[in-house]
């Protein structure tokens, strides 16, 4: 009996795995059940988008957009094109700013439809799932209506978007907003007091708002922390000034809050598109620019606020056709670098991660690029 | 107490959940029934050939391959007797193409559309290599409507531009679109194996 000795040891959660919504790779430190150490290995998901921008031409980096972060590809086509047009000072129509802002956010919509839909799932419940992808589907029939594609759709263009919305567009979106408004309750009802849930997600993953703000975190985590912090107010950006919207925050920090603060986010962008296509104004959705298209030379960093935090993209040009250096910023590469932080000696099971996880909403095109 | 209260949330859920019992399902059973894709819908590229003539509208300007972000598009463009260009050769690759339409918005002769069709899938990949005759076989059930014909009586000299697509490229392009600079002409005038090198490049990449 004296022979018995107990040690640490690891326990390499993915690169294929589930819960990790890619291909992430975490490397854990086992104490029996309880986890030590976590420690994320990054780079399964690598396509070299920055590099392939600087072999395009301004147009043509716009597709290469939409797989940077395919769940918000819309966001994605806004970064780039907002960047351009700073750097370019091409000037958007009106009615093409409105398409942008009603597109925008319901993509965030969808996205934390997708969260609340996959982290249910992650913690054990399936209907949730199926429920968070019916009304997304809501959403992306729109979309396929509109642009031609479901989930890279490659709409905005450098001064404008590629075309107008189809004729009963305006119509579609309002039914459409209605269902998913009507369904809130519905969600809302099968999570929130459930005893399963409030025990998975209560109490799990408390993150610090100075802790969290060090570490460079943006978007739905830092709010629930209790930092108000949301770009569309802090920097606004497109026309997001003139509409009438509440930055949702949480002070509790942890899974249960981050779940709160998703949820209120979609009422919040439901108050805004029906805002947009009630001041939806008629008129061009197109500035036509160069078929050669060459920006100035110069260097511009551009940042907006996307389901899962601040995505910034810093393009330097040199007066060429193809930018001469881009860099991609998004939220979730900052939330996974924190990851490790949350877990901690916290003394928090496998299970927990999964939940922190989810809940961190990171995915991982985002991370690698 | 605790436990209770516990039981009765379990209880509720399920009645939340028990709504949606009985209701129609929003699912279909694919190969049977099949989806109606939207209009705009983005699906495998082909080439429109002219109503009338049932000649393919290209003109072998280019454009679309230089505007291909993926260098999907591979085209031969020779100049024949009369220094005219003519389209020998014109290539889809359905493995490099990533459905952008950038190719589409390119055109303006109304000569590349993107169908609605999404079923192409093959047993090998080299028959994902379309080439010109595939492309206007698939093109002709394809509805369009063509903006280049109403452009047409603006240039008298050239009623069957159509039929000889290198003779209407200098005065079509300039009266269709104003965005055709001379700079993209230039580019036009170039060697094709000079302009396709870049392109080419990061299409070896992908490959890797």
């Amino acid at each position: 009996m004296g022979d018995l000795r107990t040690e640490e040891f690891v326990v390499n959660m993915g690169p294929v795995h589930p819960s990790t919504h890619g291909v992430c790779r975490l490397m854990l430190t086992m104490n029996g059940e309880q986890i030590v150490d976590a420690e994320p290995v990054i780079g399964y998901l690598h396509r070299a988008i920055e590099k392939i921008c600087e072999n395009r031409t301004y147009p043509q980096c716009i597709p290469m957009m939409d797989r940077f972060e395919y769940v918000t590809a819309m966001s994605t086509n806004e970064l780039f094109c907002l960047a351009t047009e700073r750097l370019a000072e091409v000037e958007v129509p009106e009615r093409a700013e409105y398409i942008r802002v009603i597109m925008l956010e319901l993509n965030r919509i969808a996205s934390h439809l997708i969260f609340y839909g996959t982290t249910a799932m992650d913690c054990g419940a399936l209907t949730p799932f199926l429920w968070g992808l019916r009304e997304r589907e809501l959403i992306i029939d729109l979309f396929e209506e509109t642009c031609g594609q479901r989930l890279t759709y490659n709409y905005f263009r450098i001064g404008g978007v590629a075309n107008d919305l189809p004729i009963d567009f305006v119509p579609k979106c309002r039914s459409a907003l209605d269902v998913i408004e009507g369904k809130m309750s519905d969600y809302t009802g099968i999570l929130n007091n459930n005893p399963i849930w409030l025990a998975r997600l209560k109490g799990i993953g408390t993150a610090e708002a100075d802790h969290a703000l060090a570490w460079g975190v943006t978007g739905p985590v830092l709010r629930a922390c209790g930092v108000a912090h949301d770009l569309r107010k802090d920097d606004p950006y497109s026309i997001y000034d003139r509409f009438d919207f509440e930055v949702p925050i949480a002070q509790e920090g942890d899974c249960y809050a981050r779940y709160l603060v998703r949820l209120e986010e979609i009422r919040q962008s439901i108050k805004i598109v029906r805002q947009a296509l009630d001041g939806l104004p008629e008129g061009e959705t197109r500035t036509k620019i160069k078929a050669n298209f060459k920006p100035p030379a110069g260097e511009i960093y551009t940042r907006i606020e996307n389901s899962r935090g601040e995505m910034g993209i810093y393009i330097q040009s040199n007066g060429d056709k193809k930018p001469l250096r881009v860099k991609l910023r998004g939220g979730s590469y900052n939330q996974l670098q924190f990851l490790p932080e949350i877990v901690r000696g916290k003394g928090y099971l496998i299970a927990d991660l999964v939940a922190i996880f989810a809940t961190f909403d990171v995915i991982l095109p985002e991370v690698d690029r | 107490m605790g436990v209770l209260k516990s039981f009765v949330e379990l209880i509720r859920g399920l009645g939340i959940a028990g709504k949606h019992l009985g209701r129609h399902a929003i699912t279909i059973q694919y190969p049977e029934e099949k989806w109606t894709m939207p209009e705009k819908s983005r699906g495998i590229v082909v080439l429109l050939s002219d109503k009338e003539t049932g000649e393919l509208n290209c003109t072998a300007c280019q454009l679309c391959m230089r505007a291909c972000p993926t260098a999907a598009i591979d085209i031969d463009a020779p100049r024949g007797e009369d220094k005219k260009r003519y389209l020998a050769r014109f290539e889809v690759d359905h493995m490099l193409c990533c459905f952008c339409g950038l190719c589409v918005e390119a055109c303006n002769f109304c000569a590349i559309e993107m169908s609605t069709e999404y079923e192409f899938s093959t047993l090998n990949k080299s028959d994902l290599i379309w080439d010109k005759d595939k492309l206007q076989e698939m093109g002709r059930n394809v509805d369009y409507v063509d903006t280049r014909k109403k452009k047409e009586p603006k240039t008298p000299p050239e009623a069957d531009a159509a039929t000889k697509p290198a003779e209407a490229k200098p005065d079509v392009a300039p009266a269709s679109t104003g965005d055709v600079n001379p700079e993209t002409k230039a580019a036009e005038a170039k060697d094709a194996t000079s302009t396709d090198t870049p392109s080419g490049d990061t299409g070896k990449e992908e490959d890797k």
